[in-house]
């Protein structure tokens, strides 16, 4: 599995390395990268998930980037001189300045690959992938409300640019955006979108709701968007059939979100110490059974 | 030498569109231009000319030399001022606000921030993609709204620009305003 996206670091440079939690912290290429929103959060709940089921360590692809996009261009320039040839079976794409050019240079590195491996994308690397044309070439995104309307809007670069009767569409007819994103081929295979009611769409149709526990608190928390890829992309990983990983990605994060008492106030580092607690109870109910 | 300043605007022609390398410099565009009495829109550039977070200013194009003057006089590092051809998508503008008893949630677009009503202090930030929000959600929760950095002045992308934008309605409310 490798995970790639960017930190909020002045002087990180680009760090590729097998990483490891340790006290609450990314370990990786001698550096320590904290678990806060964003691609931090992302990875350190796959790098859980994978520890917890015995998975090879994830490989991260990382980079100090605060937002002047210096870091966000080394991550792509890595990835397209080098997926061709990393034996990897998930690529898994977070945060970054979304970048059309680059993006569509990064799809032709892996059509070079001989497996394709499963490509996961969030955040700014899914903004770019559907701004570049590129949504069909992605297994798995994991929008959002805003995001999933910025999906389904045919003219929109970026979700600050979506029309205002997609944003109003928003919570109440996903259903009608996820059909809208699959029609105009902005969409992955699977799409897993996050909100009061969980969504797991495929290839255009929906195929599973999740929506318990009931948490509205989720949403105002940083990081639980990234949370869920991190989920999916480790449970993928494992193996696990697409869908089924995404419905256990959804009840999983909502699950430890309970277990953490989530109110607004949470940080997103409580969900994420859960959720070995919450897989142990899963495997052993399933052993039980 | 009143007779130089610029009339009070009554109207916005448009037709003009000014394009810079990045949206932090198009943000300082926007702020230094308004700051003149100019009237302008953010607004996206041309699709032919975007590149993944972009951001463009549009203006009277008959303004066209007085706004390059006062972009040189301010030290704003734009590219060029064209004639807008096609119509321009405009940034979201909505807000909406979610009660959850002791905080408040504040999203505008695709960014969200979360207050506690008590002492005005940052709870939580989410939402976004772009690599300045992981900077920004560790710049400003646990501040107060008066005392967080605003996304306008430290922030780079397209999310900076509507997190600061939830920032500017959270403090609205919390100063006792009238929700848009």
């Amino acid at each position: 599995m490798l995970l790639a996206g960017t930190v909020p670091s002045d002087d990180l440079p680009l760090v590729v390395d097998e990483a490891r939690i340790e006290n609450g912290s990314i370990i990786a290429g001698g550096h320590r990268i904290s678990c806060i929103q964003g691609s931090g959060a992302m990875m350190s709940t796959a790098l859980i998930v994978a520890e917890f089921l015995k998975l090879p360590p994830p490989r991260i692809v990382v980079a100090g980037d605060k937002g002047h996009g210096r870091g966000s261009r080394s991550i792509y320039e890595y990835l397209i001189e080098s997926l061709a040839g990393l034996a990897v079976e998930t690529v898994t794409l977070h945060y970054c300045l979304p970048d059309i050019v680059r993006m569509k240079r990064l799809c032709e590195s892996v059509a070079k690959r001989s497996g394709r491996p499963v490509m996961i994308a969030d955040a700014g690397f899914m903004y770019a992938a559907k701004a570049a044309g590129m949504a069909s070439q992605f297994d798995i995104f994991t929008p959002d409300a805003s995001e999933l309307a910025f999906l389904a809007d045919p003219e929109a670069t970026h979700p600050a640019y979506i029309s205002r009767h997609l944003f109003d569409t928003g919570v109440a007819d996903f259903p009608a955006l996820i059909a809208s994103a699959y029609r105009q081929n902005s969409a992955a295979r699977l799409l897993l979108v996050k909100g009061a009611v969980d969504y797991v769409a495929c290839d255009g149709g929906i195929v599973a709701t999740v929506c318990e526990p009931d948490l509205p608190a989720l949403e105002a928390i940083g990081g639980t968007g990234d949370t869920i890829t991190g989920l999916v992309s480790a449970l993928v990983d494992a193996g696990m059939e697409l869908r089924e990983a995404a419905v256990m990605a959804f009840k999983t994060n909502r699950l430890a979100g309970a277990l953490a008492r989530a109110n607004p106030a949470t940080k997103i580092w409580e969900v994420i110490s859960r959720f070995p607690e919450v897989l142990e109870e899963h495997f052993s109910s399933c052993v039980r059974a | 030498m009143a007779f130089l300043e610029r009339r009070q605007k009554t109207s916005f022609e448009g037709g003009g569109l000014v394009l810079f390398r990045d949206v932090q410099e198009a943000m300082k565009g926007e702020r230094v231009l308004r700051g003149a009495d100019y009237s302008v829109k953010l607004v996206a550039p041309p699709p032919e000319m975007r590149k993944g977070c972009d951001l463009a200013l549009e203006v009277d194009l008959v303004e066209k030399l007085g706004i390059e003057r006062t972009f040189r006089d301010k030290d704003v590092d734009y590219v060029e001022v064209i004639p807008l051809k096609v119509k321009t998508s405009e940034l979201l503008d909505i807000v909406k606000v979610t009660d959850f008893g002791r905080w408040v949630m504040v999203k505008a677009g695709n960014m969200k921030l979360t207050f506690d009503k008590n002492d005005g202090a940052i709870v939580n930030t989410s939402g976004g993609g772009c690599p300045d929000i992981p900077n920004l959600h560790a710049e400003m929760v646990g501040k107060t709204l008066a005392e967080a950095p605003r996304p306008w002045d430290i922030g780079y992308s397209l999310c900076a620009l509507m997190l600061d934008r939830a920032l500017e309605e959270s403090l609205n409310i919390w100063n006792g305003g009238e929700r848009r």
